[in-house]
């Protein structure tokens, strides 16, 4: 491990407790294909993957790290970083392109701090721009967890921030 | 077979055979760039693309296609060429075309294939990459610019190597080659990645501007390092070994090499090298001439029987040959001996017995072709890597099922499905015999083994090995060693694989003989696919049992020359080439001994601890720079000649002995082949056998077997002591013997001693991973660097032996197991 990996290690893991995910593994051992499985269950426990899980994985199932590694850059659905309680999507689609979604996207990075697929450093917000949600009726269109918000402007994104900031984190 | 058409010629291919193996086989060329013979078809670069008929004139990859009847296919028509035209522009698009600097120049594929295409300008434009270059481990560069992700590299290394540290990470334009978490490269350094890149993706660090590729001789040779009998070629450039090239028609592993083959070249042309005799004066080595040392040597040697030998198993069969002679016959001594006069008793007291001949009964083109491998300590993989390819590739593609029985796990316990018995250390033979019992109780023995020699004795010997006392003693179930006999003797084909050598005091005659008897009782012991191979730890360990250099008729062995030399009653020792005081078991009285011994003379490439305490050093050569032939472990016997000129001022060992020879009144001996020749006619399976017959690829030397039983001695298995730690003494897979000391590449990944430890001990005795901790035993004591491994059972350490900083003989002394403490 590099020093800045270990560093980051140190910084973003505080505490993984790994028997959350022997439990998983436990229940998906005898499974033939079962690394997706694993994964996925191990991604919505942890909220994303840990490394120390991904090696705990890798020695249990007796896969490569580095073939999980693989597995876990191709597909879009799994996150390596910790993620933030809301997950701002914006569509930046056709539909929501022409009728200004560019300005939303920027308009929540002033607002937010930062960029595409990158999270707020107290773990509140992360933000990510999307290709279709398939509600091109509502365009611009953005989307907080599972509540959708039709007609975005940018009064709006001030007020969604605003929001969502006044909610709980537990 | 199949009929086809490739290119309007009639041809016929096996029912298997894709269309590019099909038009290889006929002589008709089709470029490939991500396609290896020894890797599964992939078809990742479009290179190979042809047209077939009956697919609607489609372009199909030749390397993933099967031929099927009646096809009829064209390789080379103008679309085809065009459509490969635009394949290597399109990767040319990114690939950063920096081939002046690049080391891979003039033996690159794409840079051949561009050529060849005469692709001299690009209709697409776009960025090159700007990936960061893997500078983090000291022997393999990866530059992931250059990478045309054939995928060869993290094919190789999951099906062949089964190490699987690189992957295809990321997706789409972003796909590149990586480790786990984008790390730098941290694995177990076999090269074979750089072998098969066919870019300059993955370069050898050691190399890195040394020399362009076409201004370099390619000499075939022999790995001089462990008894697999691996060829390589030395890439030489001013008299200089500068590199090892691949070469994938090489030998049954087809180019495939480990570290230490592939890594370890350095100590050839090293600057330590000696380069003249050197005699003790007044207590100190002083440079001498030939004439002046050869000659005190020799007065030294008229001393009959009180004149004693060990000379190491890497010197050539004629070397060996020749010192016998010389010490048999003009000095009139039989104490001579090599690899400490224990290493080779699974073959000289083991198979000898129960074979009739000190060879092993299978070789290593067996293990392929077998059904189940019963391998006996994991270690076999770090003494033997080569070999532990071909049981991975058995393993993993032809579905072998693998039964390991070891005192710690490791790699071979990954395997798909292998089954790894970790029992307490030291019971090996216990276990084995207690097979044997089960075998005998369940019936599971063939008709015919009872008229072999010795069964009722062997029926008798082995009344108290019952798999439930055995079990208890040794850590293990009964069910265990019940399945495995089943097992065992259920299996059309089985093979059972065991390493040797002088960290390995256990796996000896006994050993040897435990396991003849479990091949001998159920048959599998001369047939394709079965028997016994004993792993023989040096490259030429079997070609020194071959040409007799061994204690017999009464002639001390290694471990008596040593003491005699204390009592006093050798005063002459000859050391050629071995460096007992760190590979021998108790470093202070093999201390103790060479300082008694009146006359000491060691004939060395190098100015080790022993040759330190010598009266007189010979400079003599390495493999690179004599011809000979090295018997492998298999029985291999494999002619190599010079790859570069050796310096004027040293000798080969094979000079130093016929000088010695004339200069006691012999006739002078002849040149090594006709020397070869004269001996092959009196060795047993080497009977017409001469350099020039070896020269293209070697023969196997058969091995007749005149089976026996041999029934077991009750050995008394290890027992724990209480608050101590058991230390098992083995092979570190970047290292063989000593001599890789001497070569840097494992030296800059494996450079100390170390101790592994279970995770439990490690925090019973609150030791963290690089700690220098103390272990002691009844012998003395030694600081070594700590390792946790998840591979270690509690209650076990393990340690290396090849160190001459921190020899693990200072607290082992050759007990196959030792107790000790460990404290921080």
């Amino acid at each position: 491990m590099s020093d800045v990996a270990a560093q980051q290690a140190t910084e973003q893991e505080p505490v993984i407790d790994l028997s959350l995910a022997d439990a998983i593994i436990d229940k998906y051992i005898d499974l033939p294909g079962n690394l997706m499985p694993v994964l996925q269950a191990a991604q919505d426990e942890y909220g994303y993957i840990p490394r120390i899980v991904a090696d705990h994985i890798a020695e249990r199932l007796n896969v490569y790290p580095s073939q999980i590694y693989g597995v876990l850059t191709f597909y879009a659905q799994f996150h390596l970083k910790p993620r933030g309680k809301f997950i701002i999507r914006v569509c930046v689609g056709t539909a929501c392109h022409v009728q200004g979604a560019p300005r939303i996207v920027e308009t929540f990075f002033d607002k937010l701090g930062i960029g595409h697929a990158e999270t707020t450093p107290d773990l509140r917000f992360t933000f990510e721009k999307v290709a279709c949600l398939g509600a091109c009726g509502m365009a611009p269109l953005a989307m907080v967890n599972d509540s959708t918000y039709g007609g975005m402007t940018v009064q709006k994104v001030d007020e969604i921030v605003t929001d969502y900031c006044q909610r709980p984190m537990k | 077979m199949v009929n086809l058409t490739i290119d309007d010629k009639q041809v016929t291919a096996p029912k298997s055979a894709t269309i590019y193996e099909a038009a290889k086989l006929n002589g008709i060329k089709i470029p490939i760039l991500c396609h290896d013979k020894k890797l599964k078809p992939f078809g990742a670069c479009r290179m190979c693309l042809v047209e077939v008929e009956q697919m609607k004139g489609r372009q199909i990859p030749a390397c993933t296609t099967p031929v099927t009847e009646g096809m009829i296919i064209r390789t080379s028509t103008a679309d085809i060429v065009k459509a490969r035209k635009m394949v290597l522009e399109l990767l040319l698009l990114n690939h950063p075309l920096d081939c002046p600097v690049c080391d891979k120049s003039g033996d690159c594929d794409l840079q051949n294939l561009t050529y060849e295409y005469q692709v001299n300008s690009n209709r697409f434009t776009d960025e090159k990459f700007s990936h960061e270059i893997d500078y983090n481990n000291p022997l393999i560069e990866r530059d992931m610019n250059r990478c045309v992700l054939c995928g060869k590299c993290a094919r190789i290394c999951d099906e062949i190597v089964s190490y699987g540290a690189l992957t295809f990470i990321d997706r789409g334009i972003e796909t590149k080659i990586g480790c786990e978490f984008d790390d730098g490269l941290n694995c177990e350094f076999c090269g074979s990645c750089i072998a098969v890149c066919p870019v300059g993706s993955l370069l050898a660090r050691p190399f890195k501007h040394k020399a362009r590729f076409w201004a370099m001789t390619k000499h075939p040779s022999v790995c001089g390092y462990c008894g697999t009998g691996c060829n390589i070629t030395l890439g030489v450039k001013d008299n200089k070994v500068l590199t090892t090239i691949y070469d994938e028609e090489q030998g049954f592993h087809k180019g495939q090499l480990c570290v230490r083959g592939r890594f370890g070249y350095q100590f050839i042309s090293s600057e330590k090298r000696l380069t003249t005799p050197l005699i003790k004066k007044n207590g100190r080595l002083i440079e001498s001439t030939w004439d002046e040392a050869l000659e005190l040597v020799a007065g030294r040697l008229k001393g009959g029987n009180s004149v004693a030998a060990l000379a190491t198993p890497r010197l050539t069969n004629e070397e060996l040959a020749l010192f016998k002679k010389l010490l048999v016959e003009n000095v009139g001594t039989k104490n001579f001996d090599h690899a400490a006069g224990y290493a080779h008793t699974a073959l000289t007291g083991g198979f000898a017995r129960s074979f009739g001949t000190s060879a092993s009964s299978a070789t290593i083109l067996d293990i392929q072709k077998s059904d189940l491998l019963l391998v006996i300590k994991t270690d076999a993989y770090e003494t033997h890597p080569v070999v532990g390819f071909e049981i991975n590739m058995g393993v993993k593609n032809n579905g072998i099922k693998l039964t390991i029985l070891s005192d710690k796990r490791g790699k071979l316990s990954k395997l798909p499905d292998a089954t790894t018995i970790v029992h307490r250390p030291g019971s090996e033979v216990a276990i084995l015999n207690a097979i044997a019992k089960t075998l005998l109780d369940d019936k599971l023995v063939t008709a015919t083994a009872a008229t072999i020699a010795g069964y009722a004795e062997l029926e008798k010997a082995l009344s108290g090995f019952t798999a439930e006392a055995v079990a208890a003693e040794c850590g293990i179930t009964a069910a265990a060693i019940k399945t495995l006999a089943a097992a065992y003797a259920s299996a059309e084909k089985a093979l059972i694989i065991f390493p040797a050598g002088q960290a390995y005091s256990g796996h000896n005659a006994e050993l040897a003989t435990a396991a003849a008897n479990l091949a001998l009782l159920t048959g599998k012991y001369d047939r394709e696919g079965c028997g016994v191979l004993c792993l023989s730890e040096k490259n030429n360990s079997q070609g020194a049992v071959d040409m007799g250099f061994f204690a017999q008729d009464g002639g001390l062995n290694g471990v008596q020359i040593l003491d005699a030399c204390a009592a006093g009653t050798v005063k002459t020792l000859f050391i050629a080439g071995e460096n007992p005081l760190i590979s021998y078991p108790d470093h202070a009285k093999v201390k103790a001994a060479l300082e008694a011994v009146d006359f000491l003379v060691v004939s060395e490439l190098f100015l080790t601890e022993t040759a330190a305490m010598a009266d007189v050093v010979l400079p003599v050569c390495s493999y690179a720079e004599k011809e000979g032939t090295f018997t492998s472990t298999d029985r291999h016997v494999q002619y190599f000649k010079a790859a570069i000129r050796k310096n004027i001022k040293i000798k080969s060992d094979y000079e130093v002995f016929s000088n010695l020879v004339t200069r006691l009144g012999g006739a002078l001996p002849p040149t090594p082949a006709l020397f070869f020749s004269e001996i092959a006619a009196n060795t047993p399976g080497y009977q017409g056998l001469s350099h020039v017959s070896l020269r293209k690829e070697g023969a196997f030397a058969p091995v007749a077997t005149a089976p026996k039983f041999v029934a077991p001695l009750a050995v008394a298995p290890f027992a724990p002591e209480t608050g101590k730690l058991a230390l098992v003494t083995g092979s570190a897979l970047y290292h063989n013997g000593t001599l890789s000391e001497y070569g840097e590449g494992p030296m800059h990944v494996c450079p100390e001693n170390y101790v592994e430890l279970s995770r439990s001990d490690a925090s019973l005795y609150k030791i963290a991973e690089g700690d220098l901790v103390t272990l002691s035993s009844s012998s003395g004591s030694i600081k070594l660097k700590a390792k946790i491994t998840p591979r270690m059972p509690a209650g076990v350490v393990f340690s290396p032996y090849h160190f001459s900083a921190a020899p693990i003989n200072t607290i082992w002394n050759g007990s196959p197991v030792t107790s000790v403490t460990v404290s921080k």
